[in-house]
């Protein structure tokens, strides 16, 4: 990651963020939006996160795209519904529907996703904390994203033992169903135990002590913070009164 | 005036029929090491909950008796305050991280960031424990990623960044090389030395032998023998109660029973022996 982006203040890049959504919404068309796409593309390029943020995009979004196209152009039936066989039809409306509908997924699901991948985990909680949001809730966020990975191990784990006893954990969709329900409850049990050692440690570390939190992580505002905010503002108003005057 | 001291207690964990703390009373005074020992299940790791008041706070149960921190009872402090008087260290070194923390530099500076210690201040302290615990190579390594002995490590490390004047340690070694294991008893000496309280769960009794001051024996719930280490550690009634006597001490009894002579005087330690020997001439 860019240094220069990684260490943009996360509120920057989120106000950044809800106005290319805003825009992807308020522009008509869908060439504006698709635009956004590569806009995206070339500033993930500048952050130094494009294989990233390809292969991050290319596994979620194509499919959902491909499903919408399916079903707008050829199951909904449409006035200019053409039959073409049994159920399947064609529809010019629902090309249409479906150009505008995918053009704004996608403009929006690759900010969020460039946004995630220029914006540390850590600094989000810094700046929700800082904005005083509850320390509890920040809490939540942050134990729940360093959990995920130890989860996975756990299951890894349990999943070795398995095989080790014989168990298929391997193979297709539905072996791994077989295999994945009599691990539910290890998993769930072996986590709860550690909820109840981890509310322990917690409080040995002063958790619920009724002072005023400090942070040693710092993440100081930038002049260019307030740049890109001011900037993102002026662009959207400067859109609307556009807008209204036509 | 002791700094902690139970008085009666008797405790039973909720949906228990039988009681696991029976009558137990206890006088630990400032700046001395106790070494709490005997069998596995005994009761020392409840022990320890009670001192730190997690016991009735979140394990609830049938608790009798009082427990007085520096004079005062426990019922009368706030939770959240105790961390800074008590550190406590637990047994199982996966899960006394706190889970929020993606370096152990932070890790550390975590429960001063909860009682509100300015920055600059917590950076000051974060230095200087990381060099006492000599965790210099670990700092910017994320604590899940490290292994039980580091863990532990820094679990301790963690909870006298907090600066209590009492620490309980349980079964710190457990998960520990022998190296590591010195260390944390290297550690150990430190604190003492800064006049802190320590009690030690611990059952290698050869490092209890050099460390400590005195010896809490548990067998069964019940505090069955009490006294300065020299004492409790030469005594074969030690073996009786289901605890240990250092592999030393065990040979110096049998020569002395050999011998019919006392066995006051048995020495404990390597250094002890050396002593020893060198008195009567043998080295
Ligand atoms: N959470 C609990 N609920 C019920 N019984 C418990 C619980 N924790 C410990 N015990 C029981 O209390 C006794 C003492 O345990 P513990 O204090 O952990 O011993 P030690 O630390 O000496 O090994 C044991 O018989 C144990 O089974
Ligand atoms: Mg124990």
């Amino acid at each position: 990651m860019d240094s220069r982006i990684g260490n943009l203040y996360p509120s920057s890049k989120f106000t950044f963020i809800i106005l290319i959504i805003l825009l992807s919404m308020l522009v008509p068309g869908f060439i504006f939006q698709y635009m956004i796409f590569l806009f995206i593309f070339l500033i993930s390029l500048f952050s130094g996160t494009a294989i990233k943020f390809l292969s991050t995009f290319m596994k979620s979004i194509p499919i959902l795209i491909l499903f919408i196209f399916i079903f707008q152009v050829f199951l909904i039936v449409n006035e200019d519904s053409q039959q073409i066989w049994a159920f399947i039809h064609f529809s010019q409306i629902g090309l249409m529907t479906s150009l505008t509908m995918t053009s704004k997924i996608v403009a929006i699901s690759s900010s969020i996703i460039w946004f995630f991948q220029v914006t540390r985990v850590k600094d989000i909680i810094y700046a929700l904390e800082q904005s005083g949001v509850s320390q509890k809730v920040t809490f939540v966020i942050a134990s729940t994203i360093q959990l995920i990975p130890q989860m996975l191990n756990l299951s890894r784990t349990i999943a070795d033992a398995q095989k080790s006893r014989g168990i298929e954990t391997e193979g297709t969709l539905f072996v791994r169903m077989k295999a994945f329900i009599p691990m539910i409850g290890p998993l769930v049990l072996s986590s709860i135990q550690q909820i109840e050692e981890r509310v322990l440690a917690l409080e040995s570390r002063a958790f619920s002590s009724k002072a005023k939190k400090t942070s040693i992580y710092e993440l100081r505002k930038q002049k260019i913070d307030y740049i890109i905010v001011i900037f993102c503002i002026l662009v959207l108003i400067v859109y609307i009164v556009w807008r209204i005057k036509l | 005036m002791s700094i902690i001291s139970l008085i009666n207690i008797n405790y039973t964990y909720p949906l228990e029929e039988k009681q696991t703390i029976h009558s137990l009373s206890l006088d630990l005074e400032k700046g001395c090491v106790y070494g709490l020992t005997g069998a596995n299940e005994s009761g020392k790791t409840t022990i320890c909950n009670i001192i730190r008041g997690f016991i009735p706070e979140l394990y609830k149960g049938e608790l009798t008796g009082e427990v007085m921190i520096k004079g005062k009872n426990i019922n009368d402090y706030n939770i959240g305050d105790l961390a800074t008087i008590i550190g406590y260290s637990f047994q199982n070194p996966f899960t006394q991280l706190s889970g929020v923390k993606d370096t152990v530099y932070e890790e550390i500076a975590y429960g001063m960031e909860n009682i509100g210690v300015p920055r600059s201040k917590m950076i000051q302290k974060v230095d200087e424990i990381v060099k006492m615990f000599q965790l210099e190579d670990l700092i910017d390594k994320n604590p899940f990623e490290l292994s039980g002995g580091q863990k532990q490590r820094v679990a301790i490390a963690s909870v006298v960044a907090l600066d209590p004047e009492i620490i309980i340690l349980d079964e710190p070694t457990s998960q520990l090389d022998p190296k590591s294991t010195e260390d944390i008893f290297e550690i150990i000496q430190l604190l003492k030395k800064q006049g802190k309280t320590i009690l030690l769960v611990e059952h290698k009794v050869d490092l209890l032998a050099a460390y400590c001051d005195e010896i809490l024996l548990i067998s069964r719930g019940e505090l069955v023998m009490q006294g300065p280490v020299k004492e409790i550690l030469s005594n074969p009634k030690v073996v009786e109660y289901g605890g240990q006597l250092p592999q030393v001490a065990l040979y110096f009894i049998k020569k002395a029973k050999a011998n019919g002579s006392s066995v006051s005087q048995v020495p404990l330690t390597v250094q002890e022996v050396y002593d020893h020997l060198n008195k009567d001439g043998e080295v």
